[in-house]
């Protein structure tokens, strides 16, 4: 069965271009561009692994991740940010977030990382 | 009886010695009390020397003096001396016309002295004395007056009086220097035609003139003769006398120019710096679809490499057809097939055309929000211009909306305006400080907790007859937020320049003071209301201008 991965970001483009670039790499995608869509998918599907962008309204992805953490604790977790610099770093290490990904991102790092914890 | 002070009384004795006849012209004198002193003198010399060192109130000549002498003393008193009496020995009574004309103040009939003498004296004293004290006046009046006209002169404000015709009738230095007349070149002259504006009659000047009102540093628009303009704040009331009666205007001007331009750097700056705060907003909005545009035309070079892949498998079937050779059109037919389906290309297709339609959206979202600033950075002219305040409040609200978006919630109503006559940079630099305070406010009270707060904008136009206001229509502009709140002993301080309670480097402390002159400069004003927890509300009071007459 295909890993699946649940990609989170408010910015549809975003999401958009997310799938577009790992379309190729042989995930089930799940898309959630609000933190509630996200929370009902991670509770309603078998998530590998989330990948949430960090700024979104209502909740943080730190947040969500605490989250998915917690419905999902198998799930490896990613941070995509435009500022990274801004994620806390004792938060990456708490929920054991395994890379922070800078946005605008580099297709084959992005990839690169996925695979390394999803596709074994 | 002769107030105030002692009287100096001088008789120059006759130089014979003894008088032709027994009178005692001193002893005569001495009868008009203890306060008057009698000297008595042996010579026409040395009267004058005395009258010359001391004070003296009056000179006495006795009869026995010879008349050359005599007329030499009245020559020598006669411009700025006291005034002398000659006392005529009997028998020489007709001489009293010549003695006149020598310059005696009066003769008296030595015969007569005893009776007359104290009488003329004191009647000469008291005029003198009334002479004296009208000299003393008049020379304290002119001095007073070259004080106040010096004081004007050198005021270093422009002073212009005017009459009921509005032409000037007295200007000081620094009004010719303003309005760049030479000296003298202001009295005569018709004082409206250096005021410019909207409506002449609109100027303070002529509505103090005209209706008697009072203006306290209201700003106006000089235009000198050369042509220049001159941003001045004038302070003018009606001129009126003891009586109530209306002489005319009087008006103080103050040259602006030194002023604006110190402010002009102020704002500025002040603006730059909330620039600085937006540009990390800003770049977080470029920053999304800067990401998915790069994202996607990477995928783009893929698809056309597979499309690339594609189409040499097209050109190997022509070749094929080309040929005739069937057996070899069916095998690359096969592997078209065979490749179409590997690539899917039908989906490669449709999403080829989705990543650029939404690249280009991604780059069009990029261009606005570059427009946007540009549009925000722009310098208004000097010129107020007709714009519409809502478009002003959306588009700054588009601009901070990047930044604010993840905590703030904002919502949107705005009334239905009429054109207003104002520096539209300006208004959004006020609406922009606004916003961002209100943004401020609320991640001061929810933090990173990832509650939202609230911002509203609105705009209505509110009609005359607020208490306070004389007439006309405002549009009123409001920004509301439920953020931390104005503490209730610092509400009355904020709009004070450099008061802040943000961190060094958040805040110039210049934000709210530069907002509420703008907001001043146009006739408006700035309300705050506050509760400590519970958030803020400002009010930006804009008057409503009507457009010029004529149709202008």
């Amino acid at each position: 069965m295909a890993p699946v991965l649940l990609i989170v970001d408010d910015e549809v483009r975003v999401l958009s271009a997310l799938r577009r670039a790992l379309r190729k790499e042989g995930y089930e995608i799940l898309l959630a561009s609000t933190y509630q869509e996200a929370l009902k998918l991670l509770a309603e599907h078998p998530v590998d692994g989330v990948l949430s962008d960090h700024k979104m309204p209502g909740m943080s992805g730190v947040q969500l991740l605490r989250e998915a953490a917690r419905l999902r604790p198998a799930a490896a977790r990613f941070l995509i940010s435009g500022w990274p610099e801004e994620v806390p770093a004792a938060e990456l290490r708490a929920l054991a977030i395994r890379a922070l990904i800078p946005k605008p991102w580099n297709d084959a790092e992005l990839k690169s990382e996925l695979r390394a914890a999803l596709l074994r | 009886m002769l107030q105030p002070a002692t009287v100096r009384i001088l008789v120059v004795r006759s130089p014979g010695g003894a008088p032709a006849e027994p009178v005692s012209a001193v002893a005569a004198l001495e009868r008009l009390g203890a306060e008057v002193i009698v000297e008595a003198v042996g010579s026409v010399d040395e009267a004058l020397a005395r009258a010359r060192t001391s004070e003296v109130d009056l000179v006495v000549a006795e009869p026995g003096a010879p008349p050359a002498p005599v007329a030499r003393l009245l020559e020598a008193l006669r411009a700025d001396g006291p005034p002398v009496i000659v006392l005529t020995a009997s028998g020489e009574e007709e001489r009293a016309l010549d003695w006149f004309r020598a310059g005696a103040a009066d003769c008296v009939a030595a015969a007569s002295a005893e009776e007359a003498l104290p009488v003329a004296a004191l009647d000469l004293i008291r005029r003198q004395r009334a002479a004296r004290q009208q000299q003393l006046v008049e020379r304290r009046i002119a001095s007073l007056r070259r004080y106040t006209r010096n004081i004007i002169q050198n005021i270093n404000s422009a002073l212009l009086v005017v009459d009921g015709a509005c032409r000037v009738t007295w200007a000081n230095g620094a009004a010719e220097e303003l309005l760049g007349e030479p000296p003298g070149g202001l009295v005569g002259r018709v004082a409206s035609e250096w005021f410019e504006g909207e409506s002449v009659a609109d100027s303070p000047l002529l509505r103090s003139l005209e209706k008697g009102e009072r203006f306290r540093g209201v700003e106006v628009a000089l235009r000198r003769s050369d042509g220049e303009r001159v941003p001045a704040a004038i302070f003018c009331g009606p001129l009126r006398d003891d009586e109530g009666n209306d002489l005319g205007a009087v008006a103080i001007l103050q040259d602006l120019s030194e002023t604006r331009r110190l402010q002009r750097q102020l704002f500025h700056s002040e603006k730059m710096a909330s620039i600085g705060q937006l540009a990390a907003g800003v770049a977080h909005e470029i920053n999304n679809p800067v990401g998915f545009i790069d994202a996607n035309l990477f995928q783009m070079e893929e698809y056309v490499a597979d499309l690339r892949r594609l189409w040499s498998r097209v050109r190997a079937l022509v070749g094929a057809v080309e040929q005739g050779d069937p057996a070899a059109v069916r095998g690359e037919l096969a592997a078209l097939r065979v490749e179409t389906e590997a690539l899917d290309a039908e989906f490669l297709l449709e999403d080829l055309g989705k990543a650029i339609r939404e690249s280009r959206e991604g780059s069009e979202r990029i261009r606005h929000i570059v427009q946007d600033l540009r549009a925000f950075a722009r310098s208004d002219g000097s010129e107020r211009v007709w714009a519409d305040v809502n478009q002003c409040l959306d588009s700054t609200a588009n601009i901070v909306w990047s930044m604010m978006k993840h905590a703030v919630r904002l919502q949107k109503s705005y009334g239905e305006l009429p054109a207003l006559r104002c520096h539209p940079g300006q208004l959004k630099q006020v609406f922009m400080n606004l916003l961002m305070n209100a943004y401020q406010a609320v991640v001061a009270r929810v933090g990173d907790t990832g509650e939202l707060g609230s911002i509203e904008v609105a705009t209505a136009l509110e009609p005359a007859g607020t208490p306070g206001d004389s007439a006309g229509q405002f549009v009123v502009v409001t920004v509301r937020d439920d953020g931390v709140g104005i503490a209730a002993s610092h509400l009355d301080r904020i709009f004070d320049p450099f008061f802040t309670t943000k961190e060094v480097g958040v805040g110039t402390g210049l934000g709210l003071s530069t907002a509420f002159h703008l907001v001043s400069s146009q006739g408006g004003r700035i309300e705050a209301a506050s509760r400590e927890g519970e958030g803020s509300t400002f009010r930006v009071v804009l008057p409503v201008t009507q457009p010029a007459r004529g149709g202008a």
